[in-house]
């Protein structure tokens, strides 16, 4: 929850952007990461709601409110607050399996359903995100899990766009093993070839593609189903095969 | 629980002829939500609306500020219709009394029975702690337990004693769902209660320890239920409003409590949400960011309340209750009350692995008679010493704002004596009252219960003789002495002149008793004077405010609780009140400072000018040997706050500039030490 009063002692910051006149020179991003002390004041202006409308994703009317992953948004800011950085990450992993995307990518309707951002701007909540996953990469508490077990089944996954991913992540965890088929020269679907690199560097993507490759995932690249493979071969080579191809 | 209960089909009737919204919402309440509890925004909105729509709102335990009494230039009206009396007797004054249409004694509270309250010191700002008597800082404590009620005919004495205060004010008494309420209630509905409120345990919910709300409530269903088949079977119910509350929030709950047999419902948690309320569960940490539950004035100014939004909300209610009604055939609401009959157990009830096992035809049994209120309870006031021989004889005089001086022969069947004088001072003098000793009325014999109670400023009452328990019961300003009679003089130090709890909740006002006092002696004073010869157990509890003197000994137990105030003890045997002092909140000193001796010797001369006590003959005609055994008695934090609120006026503020400095000083080391044990817990 922060401290008791960090939402009326502390202002909104946001994260710092590097300057246009060195922005123009390049297409890298242009934000960084928030110092601990930036960190740690945004954590204490989460007031820990009796009903965190941040951590509840759901459609109203259409439209996405709260974090559609569920992540349980005032146990990290709270912990960010106490500086406990591990443990912070540990729970924002829980929920989360790419918090280094969502962190930078993600259009945060959780920020939206702040209720802070009644009458306030919200929680800083997708840059705490970051930052928490950030800092998780360059203290090397990030490290390739492999499953304990394997069940001996297999799953083909047809996109590795962030929903391919997951999905793997997620099943090969579960301790079945997972192929990936794409059809393009890299994994990462849009995530790749679609947001920009100002947004989200490629070398993001390509780090977490490559942990979920030592964590035992195989990706099958350039081939494209239907077209180098049939779907029949697929459904009789795997136990299960899941269609992540994007809209 | 209503949830497992279904209606069974009727013939529906036109919506049109069902009874109009505007007359169902006037059976509507909000809650009993402090003025404290709640910033003035929301509480104030509250009042406007209800006020709108012919409702009532509940002021709940906290005072109210004088200035809601009068209409807005706009027509609005911020007085809260139900004023409450629990047990810490805030703000409760004849003022306070008079302007209710309805007085509410809180017995207890559905979410939480059988616990008080409190207020945390970093919620008593400088006006809340005005309101309510006390210090600003200072954390205030509702005791468990109403001082004056530890019995049925004490609580109809109470219920007496405000509708003296208060005639034309219905008497509420509040309930909460227990097995066995129905046996209470009938003796509250003996006791002359006009209203009996039977409170959910899911209401509240906000301001109660989570360990209560889940394992000492009950449903209302259960209580309502309970009562209004008691109250019938004893020929009880048609003297009695039965009225329910716990988490209402629909129609169909509405429809329900009726037909389980209340008249009247009371909203609290959804009024609050239309305020804006988003369930932060932080009432008591005055940082609701919706301005509600705060005093924090950067916080209320995020309020985004609206009276007009409440004033939709009940008529809603109010249309879906007339919507359920035409289903069921009923044109008024009086016909539908208490008609369990067009109840049945629901069919997922009956099939649910765990619900099919309750056997919930008790809940709708149907016992044959009245089932709501018809006739009004008779209070005799009629046969009180006020009615029939006072008021007769002062009336006009109040009226004419002049002086009378008259006598009269008492006995202990004559209760609340002097209330309903009071009152009509009150009326039309508000809280200036009159001035001092304008109305003295003297009386020879032995008093009843509640002798003075409530009485206003310019009312003196001077009795010789003595008196029954409850003696200046929430003195609003007027004076009371006691003497023992001339004959009596010798033997009257060391015998008991007065009965139990006198001056219990007093505000405002001056007592000399020239005898001993029984147990519970100026316990929740806020605010008034008095010198007493000796009293007994428990003597100061809770008290916030006023100056006793002591000149004789105590019981065990004093001071516990005591947060405010200053009482002065002379005794004999200084170990010996050492050990009977309840030193967790108090420190015991010596007076060394000539102005504090001199206010001490002022009591103690006003003692002796009016009692003529032998008792302060001596301890002044022996002043310097008598002031060397003299004990203080101060609580540690008010002394703190005081000593504060001095410095910043001896810098030159004002009254209230420096007791809002003193106060934010304090919460500023109050918020730093709540940080510092966040901090070292994790909550996960
Ligand atoms: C320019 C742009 C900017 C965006 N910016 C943001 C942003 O800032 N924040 C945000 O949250 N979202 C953004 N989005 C949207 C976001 O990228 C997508 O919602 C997300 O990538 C969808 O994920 P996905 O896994 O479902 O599909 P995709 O990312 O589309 O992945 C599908 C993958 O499947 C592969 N595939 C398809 N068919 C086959 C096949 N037959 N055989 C093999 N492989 C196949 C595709 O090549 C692709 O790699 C942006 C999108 C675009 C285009
Ligand atoms: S920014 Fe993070 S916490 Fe917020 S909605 Fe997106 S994934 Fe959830």
């Amino acid at each position: 929850m922060g401290k008791l009063t960090g939402f009326m002692d502390y202002a909104r910051e946001e994260v710092e952007e590097r300057e246009a006149r060195h922005r123009i020179s390049d297409w890298r991003e242009y934000k960084a990461p928030f110092s601990d002390e930036t960190l740690k004041r945004q954590g204490a202006r989460c007031m820990d709601c009796g009903t965190p409308f941040c951590q509840i994703g759901e459609v109203l009317d259409g439209a996405t409110t709260g974090c559609p992953i569920y992540n349980l948004i005032p146990e990290w800011n709270h912990l960010v607050y106490l500086e406990k950085w591990e443990e912070a990450l540990e729970r924002l992993l829980k929920t989360n399996n790419f918090p280094e995307f969502t962190g930078r990518v993600c259009p945060a309707p959780c920020e939206g359903s702040c209720t802070l951002a009644i009458a306030d701007p919200a929680v800083t909540i997708k840059s705490i995100e970051r930052t928490i996953i950030d800092k998780g990469f360059e203290n090397g508490w990030i490290a390739s899990r492999m499953p304990r077990n394997r069940t001996g089944k297999s799953v083909a996954i047809i996109g590795s766009g962030p929903a391919g991913l997951a999905s793997a992540d997620q099943l090969n965890q579960a301790g079945h093993m997972v192929t990936v088929y794409e059809r393009q020269d890299r994994a990462g679907g849009l995530l790749m070839y679609g947001i920009p690199n100002m947004k989200l560097e490629k070398e993001v993507v390509e780090r977490r593609v490559r942990l979920l490759e030592e964590e035992g995932i195989q990706f099958i690249l350039n081939t494209e189903v239907g077209i180098d493979i049939h779907a029949d071969e697929l459904n009789e080579m795997y136990d299960a095969v899941i269609l992540c191809t994007g809209a | 629980m209503r949830n497992l209960l279904d209606f069974k089909d009727r013939e529906s009737i036109p919506v049109e002829e069902v009874e109009p919204v505007s007359s169902i919402v006037k059976r509507f309440k909000t809650g009993a939500m402090s003025f404290g509890s709640l910033s003035k925004e929301a509480h104030e909105t509250l009042a406007i609306a209800m006020n709108r729509i012919g409702g009532k709102s509940n002021s709940g335990e906290g005072g109210e500020d004088p200035k809601r009494y009068a209409p807005d230039a706009n027509g609005d009206l911020r007085r809260s219709a139900i004023k409450q009396i629990a047990s810490g007797r805030f703000g409760v004054k004849s003022h306070y009394l008079i302007h209710a249409d309805e007085l509410q004694i809180k017995m207890a509270q559905g979410a939480k029975p059988g616990e008080g309250g409190q207020l945390p010191g970093n919620k008593v700002y400088p006006w809340v702690a005005d309101v309510r008597g006390s210090t600003p800082g200072v954390g205030l404590i509702s005791p468990p337990p109403h001082h004056d009620i530890y019995s049925i005919e004490d609580l109809a004495q109470l219920i007496y004693d405000l509708k003296n205060a208060n005639r034309e004010a219905r008497i509420s008494v509040k309930l909460v769902a227990k097995s066995g309420i129905g046996t209470i209630a009938a003796g509250v509905a003996k006791g002359k209660a006009d209203v009996i409120s039977v409170s959910g345990y899911d209401g509240g919910t906000g301001a109660s320890p989570r360990t209560s709300i889940k394992h000492t409530g009950l449903p209302w269903e259960l209580g309502l239920a309970e009562t209004h088949q008691t109250l019938m079977l004893n020929n009880l119910r048609e003297r009695v409003v039965l009225e329910t509350d716990g988490k209402l929030m629909t129609g169909k709950d509405v429809v329900m409590a009726a037909l389980l047999g209340a008249e009247e419902f009371g909203f609290a948690t959804a009024p609050l949400v239309v305020l804006g309320c988003v369930m932060m569960r932080v009432c008591h940490k005055d940082t609701c960011p919706v301005g509600i539950a705060t005093q924090n004035p950067e916080l209320r100014e995020k309020f985004m309340g609206n009276a007009d939004h409440v004033v939709n909300f009940m008529h809603y209610i109010a249309q879906e209750v007339r919507e359920i009604m035409a289903m069921l055939g009923f044109r008024t609401i009086e016909e539908m009350i208490g008609r369990t009959d067009i109840l049945t157990i629901s069919e997922r009830a009956k099939v649910h692995w765990k619900a099919k096992d309750l056997d919930l035809s008790t809940l709708i049994y149907r016992v044959d008679g009245g089932r709501t209120c018809q006739t009004k309870q008779d209070h005799q006031l009629q046969r009180s010493l006020d009615e029939s021989a006072i008021l007769p004889m002062v009336l006009s005089i109040i009226e004419q704002n002049e002086k009378v001086d008259i006598t009269y022969n008492i006995k202990n069947t004559h209760r609340a004596v002097g209330t309903i004088t009071g009152s009509e001072i009150t009326k039309r003098y508000g809280e200036e009252g009159m001035v001092e000793d304008a109305i003295t009325l003297r009386f020879n014999g032995s008093a009843g219960q509640s002798f003075g109670a409530y009485v206003p400023k310019g009312m003196t009452l001077r009795l010789t003789g003595d008196a029954n328990d409850y003696v200046g019961k929430g003195l609003s300003g007027g004076k009371i002495i006691i003497s023992s009679p001339p004959e009596a003089k010798s033997a009257e130090s060391g015998n008991i002149i007065i009965g139990n709890v006198a001056l219990y909740g007093a505000t405002t006002g001056e007592a000399y008793i020239n005898g001993y006092a029984g147990e519970r002696f100026a316990v929740r004073n806020s605010g008034a004077n008095a010198v007493v010869e000796g009293i007994g157990d428990h003597g100061c509890e809770y008290m916030t405010g006023g100056r006793v003197v002591i000149l004789g000994d105590v019981g065990k137990n004093f001071a516990a609780g005591m947060s405010g105030g200053i009482a002065y003890i002379l005794t004999e045997d200084p170990e010996k009140f050492d050990v009977l002092c309840n030193k967790e909140m108090v420190a015991i000193e010596t007076v060394s400072d000539p102005m504090e001796l001199e206010e001490v010797k002022r009591l103690i001369q006003n003692h002796y000018h009016y009692t003529a006590s032998q008792k302060a003959r001596f301890v002044l005609s022996h002043w310097n040997g008598s002031m060397q055994k003299l004990v203080k008695v101060i609580p540690r934090d008010f002394r703190h706050m005081q000593e504060q609120i001095q410095t910043y006026k001896n810098a030159g503020m004002s009254d209230r500039e420096a007791a809002l400095h003193a106060f934010e000083l304090k919460k500023k080391n109050a918020v730093g030490n709540q940080n510092l044990k966040t901090s070292t817990v994790v909550p996960l």
